[in-house]
């Protein structure tokens, strides 16, 4: 097995080319072989190559000319159906590949959005967002909704005893977050919604570093929108934009 | 949503397999492998190949560069190679094409596995986070009911902000209202400076 990958394109160099083929065509031919093996079918391969005079075929020449004569034998269209050339075939690996990038595109996306979620949960505003990028945005939310619904069905139906949240916080966590987003919103940041559950003490403690260096440089322009409900049950009480560590 | 992986190459016995699905599925992916193979080699090589495969179901399959019949008749003593200058050009026109399209492939598959990294460092992004000490970003089936709860709850206020944001921006007619920055780029930041 090779370590390193190889270009897809004619070999200049005599020499490597010369080994390439040996090594390739020995290959080809055994690949050949385990099919007709494997699946109990008949097959045929011939070579040309400017090293050899004769082309090389397997299974031998006999056999070769047996499964051509099979072959003629079938109606042109039987023939030509799945048959290819170079360009064909390669026009075929484009499209194939061209379509698993489509689909591994639109994963990622959504795992992007899906950290772009979280992010919003913890007080990011969506001020940043392109009008795509909320339009994703929302679908994810609504396709999170779908799943959590159905596993709340299904947990209230089993009916087993439940897990208690955690965090055991008081009340004061809940109060100190609705204080700091009361007090540093850019016109008095209302609070149309109260926090709906309590803050884990977990939460309070692991500050991330950006947001220590927001906390010390209150001048940053929290840019909360008016009209954005404050869904902060999951936030520090911070601010929607990120620190000046994340800007330019 | 993680794909569980698949059980891997596995060491068969080279003798005709038994089950007829297992012969079905192995004889289509072969018979392509195989084929990928003879057109690499041709690629790579500048050889001329045919190759004739019958189906299990008595289909057949055939690759050939520069065609399966060329090849063939060749082979059959039909016709002896030309050598005429129609038949350089054709073929001189046959290179430059194969050539271009052996690029494009190269770069899709470079596109495609970029992007199968990116996916497993999002993968990868997702699963430290979920291991941490934030409750609600454990995967789903881990939470309790009452966590659910707060989490849909939390959910919904965000959907609600959602759409005011939308709406506002479509009242405010997508004039220039670019981003700071993109998501992706938020992320790549993400990434060099982990917030957590």
């Amino acid at each position: 097995m090779t370590r390193k990958k190889v270009k897809l394109a004619f070999i200049a160099n005599d020499s490597a080319r010369k080994a390439t083929f040996k090594k390739r065509k020995k290959g080809l031919m055994k690949k050949v072989s385990e099919l007709s093996t494997l699946c109990g079918i008949d097959a045929c391969a011939i070579i040309y190559s400017p090293y050899e005079s004769q082309p090389e075929v397997w299974p031998n020449t006999a056999g070769a000319q047996r499964v051509l004569t099979q072959f003629k034998r079938m109606p042109e269209m039987e023939q030509s159906k799945k048959m290819v050339n170079q360009e064909g075939f390669i026009r075929q690996r484009i499209a194939k590949a061209a379509e698993q990038l489509k689909k591994q595109c639109k994963d990622n996306r959504e795992k992007e959005m899906t950290e772009v979620m979280y992010q919003c949960l913890t007080g990011r505003g969506l001020q940043n967002l392109a009008m795509a990028d909320l339009h994703d945005l929302g679908w994810l939310v609504d396709q999170n909704l779908k799943e959590i619904h159905k596993r709340i069905d299904s947990l209230k139906k089993s009916a087993s005893s439940q897990v208690v949240a955690p965090g055991g916080s008081s009340k004061s966590a809940t109060s100190e977050m609705a204080r700091n987003g009361g007090g540093q919103g850019p016109g008095a940041g209302q609070q149309e919604q109260k926090p709906v559950v309590d803050l884990g003490a977990d939460a309070m403690q692991s500050r991330p570093q950006w947001f220590t260096d927001w906390v010390n440089n209150p001048n940053e322009n929290m840019g909360f929108g008016g009209d954005d409900q404050m869904m902060l049950p999951f936030g520090d009480g911070h601010g929607a934009m990120w620190s000046s560590a994340f800007f330019p | 949503m993680a794909k569980k992986p698949s059980i891997g190459r596995q060491k068969i016995k080279i003798a005709k397999i038994e089950i007829k699905n297992h012969l079905q599925v192995t004889f289509s992916k072969r018979r392509s492998g195989l084929f990928k193979k003879a057109s690499e080699l041709c690629t790579l090589c500048g050889v001329e190949i045919s190759i004739i495969v019958f189906s299990p179901a008595g289909k057949v399959f055939s690759f050939g560069h520069p065609n399966v019949d060329s090849i063939v008749d060749q082979f059959l003593g039909r016709n002896p190679p030309p050598n005429s200058t129609t038949h350089h050009l054709i073929d001189a026109h046959r290179k430059a094409s194969v050539q271009d399209l052996n690029s494009q492939l190269t770069q899709v598959l470079n596109e495609l596995e970029a992007g199968r990294k990116r996916g497993e460092t999002l993968d990868h992004m997702r699963k430290l986070a979920s291991q941490r000490k934030y409750w609600w970003e454990k995967p789903i089936d881990e939470l309790g009911l009452n966590e659910l709860e707060q989490l849909r709850d939390s959910i919904e206020v965000l959907k609600k902000n959602v759409t005011n944001q939308t709406d506002k921006l479509s009242v405010e007619g997508n004039v220039n209202l670019s981003p700071f920055f993109s998501v992706s780029e938020w992320l790549i930041r993400l990434r060099s400076n982990p917030i957590r």
